[in-house]
């Protein structure tokens, strides 16, 4: 019997991770507006639903701190102050956007090219040298509904999705059953590369465990294998070189292969390079069969804000707006780069937080410096700000679009209102750059 | 030459972004002139003068030398897209020193930061500490890079030299580097460089290279699998004709790309000799 | 005790993953990205219980974190701690100029710390605040 009380949305899509799930159930209590029942999401996905809920540790109204303890104040007043501290800047750093929707990120563009300001996203911890690594040698790709159809091989390198993107395997890469994988998990032979025996290769038909920093190598002996090259050497980052031929043979046989890649590439050593060997690895399998690749995106909206910025200034991400237009660097403009290097002089975080995610040197140089906050829980990054400017939780209490690892654009709902005083990021952004306009005499 | 001295006299709190310091950008111009040449500090524009002492008076762009003094390792884009003339900085420098010249020298008595020389077309540019990564590179997403001229550096540098570096034997263009000792993926992507490093380097040296010449005189801390050994050798000839003698181990590579030229016969898994794509290494 | 040459490797788990939803500064956060997990055979030489504190020991920095026994063993050598803020203490923010930290691959090594303290989230970012 349906209770009158209680709202039940359907097809909402997950915030949380670049699997960007579109078939979550979500049942609200419609007088608290309060989130009651997730259904078909993973775990962190439903915790995530639940955190949205007003609790102690969700911000619902403007903070400022004030003599080491923080004070609430108007939207009017903390806009204004914000404002007030960007414009002062000379080298501000905007950064994260990852966990926001698209339209927000459009209005981050704008604040920082007012600003002439820096612009980053998470991508430069996290995917950057995968977009590094296109720009060099570009990409062969597909989306997620063709190799959950049509796949009969999946390659994860440096990718745990057990742990990461919990129901990847379950709606895409393992156990679904395709239209041309009937059988799911019987018609697909996984492959996982990676140092440790995760989760994941214990679900796995074979696992490769290489040394760590030593994937280059191993791509480079596969690239070689596959050309027809004798290797001179029997054992490559402490695979064995028939282990090696074997994986080869399986990868040159399969019907449709597809290459998960993650972190365990983009965050060791020779980063974006061992990117850039997968990538020609997987162009050079088209000589044989049908090859394709794609990153796991760890956030939902990382994709989005490569999008949004690549768009607008022609650049993905690590964006310096000094000198009036858009130049790309990472290494040079990347933002945990000019916190070691103690570059910048004021920072706004939105969506992200880099007191828990950037290496501790580069936060203790963030905190040296002005420090503004869009953030709806309390943070490490957060709790040591100056201003702390609450949002509305996208994808759960604001509607706009984001892109899965595929970049695939979908929907986000609202499904129920924002706590407080809480604004959407979008709304936020648009005031200040209201306010920095009008700061600035324009 | 016509002497032009700048001194730093102010430090800055903010990188400087210094492309208007070249000889091009200095030929004709007083000292007064030069003094109001445009510089960027964070997100503001100021002149040399706000920062430089400044002597001299510019001559003719090949007949300029350019003098610079005081702690320049904030300093960014000196020498950019320079035709000719001369820079001697005398000091650590910054980012970008000599990006995209053409012509004239650098000198830089001390270290130079990343991207020292990227995208060269001709000129030459000697550092005498070390130098960071990304020397003599392509900027993000060119697949052309260096594709002339000479970087010579003392000391040792970092990862990722000349990649996508392009010379041409029937254009006579022998982009090439010399360096004390190198880091990893030196030459990655290569068509047709010249490296020359006096001691050690790192791993993945030579990765999807094309083309070239990359040889090394001290130690190789791992070489790629799909590089092969073809023998030793007594004399090395480069792509420019100069010959180098010693005693090396000649490795033809990078077997893992198809456009290598370096082709292995499939019927007789010999390497084919009209290979270009070469790693010497001291025996 | 102490175990020397093991390589570091810091990464998403399930744990962290849920614990940073539902309150970075809380007891969970700690219990899901405070710890370091050992392969069996490795955790033997440090001749302490499960969930002793230990130091963990790069040459970016060092950290103190529960001890545990890694589900994802065999790994011989390699020890990993939850992407998070006591992982980013031990870290190489060196990204060899692509813009990216290298969070994986470091040379470390590790004591068992009986009287240890594990810091909450909170605590160990404040001490980069005084410093």
């Amino acid at each position: 019997m349906a209770d009158k009380n209680i709202r039940t949305v359907t097809d909402v899509i997950c915030p949380f991770c670049g699997t960007l799930c579109d078939d979550l159930e979500i049942d609200i209590d419609i007088k608290e507006q309060k989130v009651i029942e997730v259904r078909n999401g993973c775990q962190i996905g439903t915790r995530k639903f639940f955190s949205s809920n007003p609790s102690e540790h969700r911000y619902n109204k403007p903070l400022i701190k004030d003599n080491g303890a923080y004070k609430e104040v108007s939207w009017d007043e903390a806009i204004d102050k914000s404002a007030d501290i960007l414009v002062k800047a000379k080298r501000p750093l905007l950064y994260g956007f990852s966990s926001t929707e698209c339209e927000a990120q459009g209005q981050a563009v704008e604040l920082a090219e007012l600003l002439g300001g820096v612009l980053d996203n998470t991508a430069s911890v996290c995917h950057g040298p995968s977009l590094l690594a296109i720009q060099d040698v570009g990409a062969p790709t597909s989306t997620l509904g063709e190799y959950k159809n049509r796949a009969d091989l999946v390659v994860f390198w440096g990718s745990n999705p057990v742990h990461a993107h919990p129901r990847h395997l379950g709606r895409y890469s393992d156990f679904i059953r395709g239209y041309f994988r009937k059988d799911g998990t019987n018609d697909r032979f996984i492959v996982v590369v990676d140092p440790r025996n995760t989760n994941t290769a214990q679900l796995a038909d074979m696992h490769i465990q290489i040394n760590p920093n030593e994937d280059y190598e191993l791509l480079n002996a596969i690239r070689a294998i596959l050309r027809g090259v004798e290797l001179d050497i029997d054992e490559i980052s402490g695979v064995p070189k028939n282990k090696i031929i074997e994986l080869v043979n399986a990868l040159k046989s399969c019907n449709f292969g597809v290459i998960f890649f993650g972190m365990g590439l983009t965050q060791t050593l020779s980063h974006h390079r061992n990117i850039d060997a997968a990538i020609c690895l997987t162009r050079e399998l088209n000589d044989h069969t049908k090859f394709l690749l794609t990153p796991m995106r760890g956030h939902y909206n990382v994709a989005g804000a490569n999008q949004v910025f690549t768009w607008q200034t022609g650049y993905s991400y690590s964006i310096d707006f000094s000198k009036g237009y858009p130049r790309y660097n990472p290494g040079e403009f990347s933002s945990v780069d000019l916190l070691m290097k103690d570059e910048m002089d004021a920072c706004l975080i939105v969506a992200s937080d880099p007191a828990s995610n950037f290496p501790a040197a580069a936060v203790k140089n963030m905190f040296k410096h002005p420090l503004i906050t869009i953030e709806p829980h309390h943070t490490p990054t957060s709790v040591n700000s100056d201003i702390i400017l609450p949002p509305a939780i996208a994808g759960i209490e604001c509607e706009g679009t984001a892109y899965r690892m595929d970049s695939v654009p979908l929907r986000l709902r609202k499904v129920k209102e924002a706590p407080g005083k809480c604004l959407t990021d979008k709304e936020i952004l648009e005031r200040l750059v209201e306010a920095v306009r009008s700061k600035k005499g324009e | 030459m016509v002497e032009v001295k700048l001194k730093l006299k102010k430090k800055p709190d903010f990188p400087l972004e210094a492309e208007t310091i070249t000889p091009d950008k200095f030929a004709g111009k007083s000292a007064a002139e030069i003094k109001k040449l445009v510089l960027y500090h964070g997100n503001e524009e100021k002149t040399i003068g706000d920062f430089f002492n400044v002597t001299g008076t510019g001559g003719e762009v090949s007949d300029t030398k350019i003098i610079l003094d005081g702690d320049l390792s904030n300093i960014k884009r000196i020498g950019e897209k320079m035709t000719g003339g001369e820079i001697v900085i005398n000091s650590n420098v910054g980012m970008h020193v000599g990006n995209n010249m053409s012509g004239g020298k650098i000198l830089v008595n001390g270290n130079a930061d990343d991207w020292a020389g990227a995208m060269l077309k001709g000129g030459e540019l000697e550092i005498t500490g070390d130098a960071g990564h990304y020397v003599g590179a392509a900027y993000r997403g060119f697949w052309k890079g260096m594709e002339n001229g000479l970087i010579k550096v003392h000391g040792k540098i970092g990862n990722e030299a000349l990649t996508w570096v392009t010379g041409s034997k029937p254009a006579k263009r022998f982009p090439t580097l010399i360096c004390g000792g190198a880091g990893s993926f030196l030459g990655i992507h290569s068509h047709g460089g010249t490296i020359i490093v006096e001691g050690n380097c790192d791993r993945c040296i030579g990765a999807d290279q094309i083309r070239g010449t990359i040889v090394v005189k001290g130690q190789i801390s791992r070489i790629l699998p799909s590089f092969k050994k073809i023998g030793e050798v007594k004399e090395i000839k480069l792509m420019s004709g100069e010959k180098i003698q010693g005693k090396f181990i000649e490795y033809s590579g990078d077997h893992s790309v198809e456009k290598n030229h370096s082709k292995i016969d499939k019927k007789t898994g010999e390497i084919s000799n009209s290979a270009n794509g070469r790693l010497y290494v001291a025996a | 005790m102490s175990i020397n040459n093991l390589i570091l490797i810091t990464c998403r788990t399930i744990n962290q993953g849920v614990a940073l939803e539902g309150g970075k500064n809380t007891k969970e956060n700690v219990r899901a990205a405070g710890i370091c997990a050992f392969d069996k055979e490795d955790f033997k030489k440090l001749d302490c219980l499960v969930g002793t504190p230990v130091k963990v020991i790069t040459d970016h920095g060092e950290v103190v974190v529960y001890s545990t026994i890694s589900e994802e063993g065999p790994h011989p050598g390699i020890i990993f701690i939850p992407m998070g803020p006591w992982a980013n203490q031990v870290v190489n923010p060196d990204s060899q100029a692509c813009g990216t930290p290298t969070y994986k691959g470091m040379k470390a090594r590790v004591e068992a710390i009986p009287s240890g303290k594990v810091l909450d989230a909170v605590n160990l970012i404040k001490l980069l605040r005084e410093a």
